[in-house]
């Protein structure tokens, strides 16, 4: 157990190698600099080239290169270019306001959508089977940005049940703080379900035509037995791995729900820094990003011998 | 309100959301965070907007973009132009509780004229760009004389800036003892309060405030300034959408919003929607180095292509007006030769392109989709225009950086972008005026335009430079080098309890407002 | 014969629907999609449009059978070029293997591992802002996917006995790889080439939203959508009309790929 997680952490090791040099030659290929977007549209120049040289931008890419991936081996990700703090703390904060949102919305969408995919599985083609799948598919089908704005000017606007902008951190006010997560983290719950239904169906019809089940249900099993004792727990395991594919998925994509909510998350960081072209951060964000990609589905894989008794970790 | 849980909302009335139910603090969107708190440093629009809350300088704007004592009582101009000598005013005191003297004034001019400290406007005054203060001196402690190099009408002028944060005088106690940025202590009516990035800022009212004038006026940066509200929060909110929700449920009591949202929102009984014309011009910027772009009767058959009315109405609906001069229309420049401009003409359009000889070559208009400003939309209907009378026009949209890192290169053939706001007509046209090969982003370059802009630099004669204002704004009417379309428009929404507000150049100046209940 | 299935049945027509809707909207819509009409901005649905018109006045109903043209040929391009390249490096990759192939997929979980949203920020922002922009971007970040899947589709077939049997024929290795081992990638790839046209439609409102998306005025219902919403409140069909176009399609092709798994995963023949 513990050699397979070691190896597999090494085998991560050239993965995020390739993220970093890849972020980093891509961001440089972007139009657009922080120099001169800082000075807009008056910028001369010679003003232009002095905060370049300021922010070190003036040097070659291969040496801007080295002198970020040696800090970074020191754990020194930089400082911000706009806001002029530190890169590490700035994204640790902000990731844990994401996964707060990230982490609950999937496991209540789990909750909810792994029993109801094995449902729909197990009575396939029949109109309850048909109406799940057609209720899943609306909802991963409503882009996120949208049904966040309409639950906002539902429960926000019309019942005035919870608050419309801002956020408060939760450990500054529990209960505040978590009524101004309730909507974004409900945006998402709906979407997720709607993916993770469909692959958890998916999976439990896989399972369900292998030859065991037809054994178990031969042996004159309960077909309730037969569901529960074979199929269902047969079938978490490939669903297990794809909701660690969604979290870590999420974790990059949840920019959109963010800007609706004006929650400042890790998502909006990262695409606001894009837009102003904050280097640093963005490359801290991606970084980190992909090694949460790699942790996520490490801890996974790890986990996966306690839901599928047929896989042990060698 | 009907909260879903009482405690909640008890709680949430404790919390962010909670402007509203204390007397005397509002909260205001903003769409984006200040860059720092160091005034004229690391900044912006917005981050300028916040710093003059706090901060004061020697001279300010008032509501006519002229630079008029501020911190300083009188200002006197030697015969020869070439010194200044700025009375203080009496009994001005800084947050700390400090006295404002000289020594202060002196203190912080050596601070930016440190390279050390970045701030944006050092080159302004050291002779790089042309202006050089050659001594500042204080021969009292209400006295500060500063010598400059020779003669420059727009010395005052560039001391106000709002993107050099009014040359503001902080307290020395501004900055750590290891000479690193702390924060702003200054003379404004409103107090630092807290900065949490990315989510709000908030300031409060500086009890020992000196207003420069009394009787409850506000001018620009001058005028009365008493600051009447207790705190006032500013909250960033990115989403349009988000930003009317949250006036509409009163979580918000101010904010700018979309001008397609003003007429809706002008029919809550609760809120206000307050319009005023600003000093930003909306353009379609010509590369007149371009192949195609070249040919002026070509420029001049776009010109008289383009509807304004309705391009204006694009972005601003029926709020906005054209103005096809380089001069701002609130401008005291903008006189009658300034309304007379470009004339839509399809007839005319057509028979200019025959003349030009043109043959149905593409050109691309560069736009971005930032959702406060009228760049695409405007290009939208402008592309529409040009199709309707044979331009091969389409748009290429871009993200703002890789839009504006275009336009420092002078790689584009036309473009649809906002002149940020200048005041005075000379650095409104010094603004896309200059030689192409040094600056590739000056979209207008014309050494004989660019002598009477020197001119204009220089002369402080009322009449002389009207008289070049005129000849400049005929000689872009003519050779089209850019298109200038319409003035921006600051359109803020704000609950009707809050009173005395009024926007002035895209600064939502928080003295002389009032809350009632 | 049987009756299709009913997912087939639902899903089929309402994917022929959509093809129809968007061959005719290269021949003939009710207005010209990019005409702007002052006149009539933000128009309610009315016997003269249809569906009402946008903040420039354009006609809903002729951008949405325009857009449809536009979001399914940017939404097949994509699928076809992810699949297309996942599917080459998946077969080379696990074909070759050793090192060379743990190369290939260490550039690959990088790939995966990257936030779609920077790559095509990135990519758009290299290769130009327009539809191609897009197709290359989001093919390039959904290829890695199909890798991943034709790779484990060939390491698991390779030691099997039909594919011993052909080499020990005398067949090439290329040629059993091809008339062996592909055919058998088909079924999974269906599943994920279906999921992934709703994902490309999904994505490309998601972009357009953040501010990166296909350069409008060309409509696409994804623009559309992002489009619509500050007029949530005046204009409601703005934004419901592409909504309902883009879940009525994800819903259509889900189905049907629901459907055509079935009848294509070897290893469900005849289970049923």
């Amino acid at each position: 157990m513990l050699r397979f997680a070691l190896t597999r952490i090494l085998m991560s090791v050239p993965t995020l190698l390739i993220v970093s040099v890849a972020v980093f030659g891509l961001i440089r290929l972007i139009p657009g600099d922080p120099a001169s977007l800082m000075l807009g549209d008056l910028a001369t120049p010679a003003s232009i080239a002095d905060l370049q040289a300021r922010l070190g931008l003036d040097q070659s890419v291969p040496v801007q290169f080295g002198i970020w991936f040696g800090n970074l081996l020191k754990g020194d990700l930089g400082q911000s270019i706009n806001s002029q703090q530190a890169v590490l703390p700035l994204i640790l904060q902000r990731f844990w306001i994401s996964a707060q949102i990230v982490l609950v919305a999937v496991a209540l969408a789990s909750l909810v959508a792994v029993p109801a995919g094995v449902l729909a599985a197990w009575k396939q083609d029949t109109s309850l089977d048909l109406s799940l799948v057609a209720v899943a598919t609306l909802l991963l089908s409503i882009p996120t940005f949208w049904l966040g704005l309409l639950l906002l000017l539902f429960f926000g606007l019309k019942l005035e049940w919870l608050p419309v902008v801002g956020y408060v951190s939760i450990a500054e006010n529990p209960l505040a703080g978590i009524l101004y997560l309730v909507m974004p983290i409900m945006t998402l719950f709906l979407h997720e379900i709607g993916v993770i239904l469909r692959m958890a169906r998916a999976s439990t019809l896989e399972v369900l035509r292998l030859d065991y089940i037809t054994h178990a249900r031969a042996k004159g099993l309960t077909e309730s037995a037969v569901l529960w004792n074979h199929a269902f727990k047969n079938a978490f395991g490939p669903t297990w791995t794809l909701i660690g594919l969604v979290l870590g998925n999420l974790l990059g994509g949840i920019a959109v729900v963010e800007t609706v909510f004006t929650i400042p998350g890790l998502g909006r960081l990262l695409v606001d820094s894009i837009f102003a072209r904050d280097y640093p951060v963005i490359q801290g964000c991606m970084l980190f990003v992909a090694f949460t990609y790699v942790l996520v589905n490490l801890v996974i894989d790890l986990c996966y011998p306690i839901f599928d008794p047929r896989v042990t970790a060698q | 309100m009907k909260y879903l849980f009482a405690p909640a909302a008890a709680l949430i009335a404790t919390a962010a959301f909670a402007a509203p139910a204390m007397a005397q603090s509002i909260t205001v969107a903003v769409a984006a965070d200040i860059r720092s708190n160091n005034p004229g440093v690391n900044r912006d629009d917005n981050t300028d907007d916040f710093a003059l809350q706090l901060v004061e300088g020697l001279v300010g704007y008032n509501e006519g973009g002229v630079a008029t004592p501020l911190l300083a009582e009188k200002v006197d101009l030697s015969a020869d132009g070439k010194t200044y000598t700025f009375t203080l005013r009496q009994g001005v005191k800084f947050h700390n509780g400090a006295d404002l003297s000289s020594a202060d004034v002196l203190w912080n001019w050596t601070r930016y004229m440190d390279a050390k400290t970045d701030w944006r406007c050092t080159s302004e005054f050291d002779g790089r760009s042309g202006l050089k203060v050659e001594s500042v001196t204080a021969p009292d402690a209400r006295t500060v004389v500063m010598q400059i190099e020779k003669p420059n009408a727009l010395f005052l002028d560039t001391l106000a800036r709002t993107d050099c944060a009014m040359t503001a005088i902080l307290h020395k106690d501004s900055v750590k003892a290891d000479g690193s940025w702390d924060k702003p202590i200054g003379t404004g009516p409103y107090k630092f309060g807290e900065w949490k990035r990315g989510e709000y800022f908030t300031m409060t009212a500086f009890d020992g405030y000196k207003s420069p004038k009394e009787g409850g006026k506000a001018d620009g940066y001058v005028g009365s300034k008493r600051p009447l509200l207790k705190d006032v929060k500013f909250l960033i909110v990115k989403d349009p959408a988000t930003v009317k929700a949250g006036l509409v449920s009163g979580a918000l009591d101010m904010s700018e919003i979309l001008p397609s949202d003003a007429v809706e929102l002008r029919k809550n009984p609760k809120l206000a929607v307050a319009v005023e014309p600003n000093a930003v011009r909306h353009v379609f910027l010509i590369q007149v180095k371009d192949a195609v772009m070249g040919n002026q009767k070509l420029r001049q058959a776009i010109a008289a292509a383009l509807d304004m009315d309705e391009i204006v109405a694009a972005f601003y609906n029926d709020l906005g007006k054209p103005n096809t001069s380089p001069i701002y229309s609130g401008s005291s420049y903008f006189g009658e030769v300034e309304k007379k401009g470009h004339v839509y003409d399809a007839a005319r359009a057509k028979k200019l392109l025959q003349e030009a000889g043109y043959k149905g070559e593409k050109i691309v208009i560069l736009a971005n989709k930032r959702p406060v400003v009228p760049s695409f939309p405007a290009a939208v209907v402008a592309q529409q225009m040009l199709q309707a009378v044979g331009v091969n026009a389409e748009i290429e949209v871009l993200d703002w950086a890789t839009q504006l890192d275009r336009f420092n290169k002078g790689n584009y053939q036309m473009q649809s972008f906002s002149f940020s706001a200048r005041f005075d007509p000379a650095i409104a046209f010094e603004q896309f005026s200059g030689p192409k090969d040094k600056q590739p982003r000056k979209t207008w370059d014309n050494p004989e335009a660019q002598k009477q802009i020197d001119k204009l630099y220089v002369t402080s004669d009322r009449a002389e430079r009207q008289k070049l204002v005129d000849e400049l704004h005929k000689r872009v009417i003519d050779e089209v080098p850019m298109i200038f379309a319409f003035n921006g428009l600051d359109i803020i929404a704000h609950a009707k309890r809050v009173q005395g507000f009024k926007p002035w150049q895209s600064k939502l100046r928080m003295w002389e407002v009032t809350l009632a209940n | 014969m049987r009756l299709p299935a009913p997912n087939a049945l639902v899903g089929g027509t309402l994917i022929g629907f959509l093809a129809i809707v968007a061959s005719v909207s290269a021949l003939w819509t009710p207005y010209d999609p990019l005409r702007l009409s002052f006149r009539a901005k933000l128009a309610a649905p009315s016997a003269m449009h249809w569906l009402g018109t946008d903040e420039f006045g354009r006609d809903v109903l002729s951008r949405l059978m325009a857009g449809a043209a536009t979001s399914v040929w940017i939404s097949l391009l994509t699928v076809a070029l992810a699949v297309s390249l996942g599917t080459v490096i998946g077969l080379f990759s696990g074909y070759v293997r050793g090192w060379v192939d743990r190369t290939i997929m260490a550039f690959n979980d990088a790939l995966l591992a990257f936030p779609g949203i920077l790559l095509a920020l990135g990519l758009l922002a290299v290769v130009g802002a327009n539809k191609y922009g897009i197709i290359l971007a989001l093919g390039i970040a959904y290829a890695p996917s199909v890798a991943r899947i034709v790779r484990g589709t060939v390491l698991s077939l390779r030691e099997r006995e039909f594919i011993s049997a052909s080499r020990v024929m005398g067949n090439s290795e290329a040629f059993t790889m091809l008339r062996h081992i592909l055919p058998n990638c088909i079924a999974p790839l269906t599943v994920l080439a279906t999921s992934m046209f709703g994902w490309v439609l999904l994505a490309e409102s998601s972009l357009s939203f953040l501010g990166l998306g296909v350069p409008p005025p060309a409509p696409t219902w994804g623009n559309m959508l992002a489009g619509s919403r500050p007029y949530i409140g005046q204009a409601v069909w703005l934004g419901i009309f592409p909504g309902l176009c883009i879940s009525l399609t994800l819903l259509g092709i889900n189905l049907l790929g629901d459907a055509l798994r079935d009848k294509l995963d070897p290893r469900m023949r005849g289970a049923r």
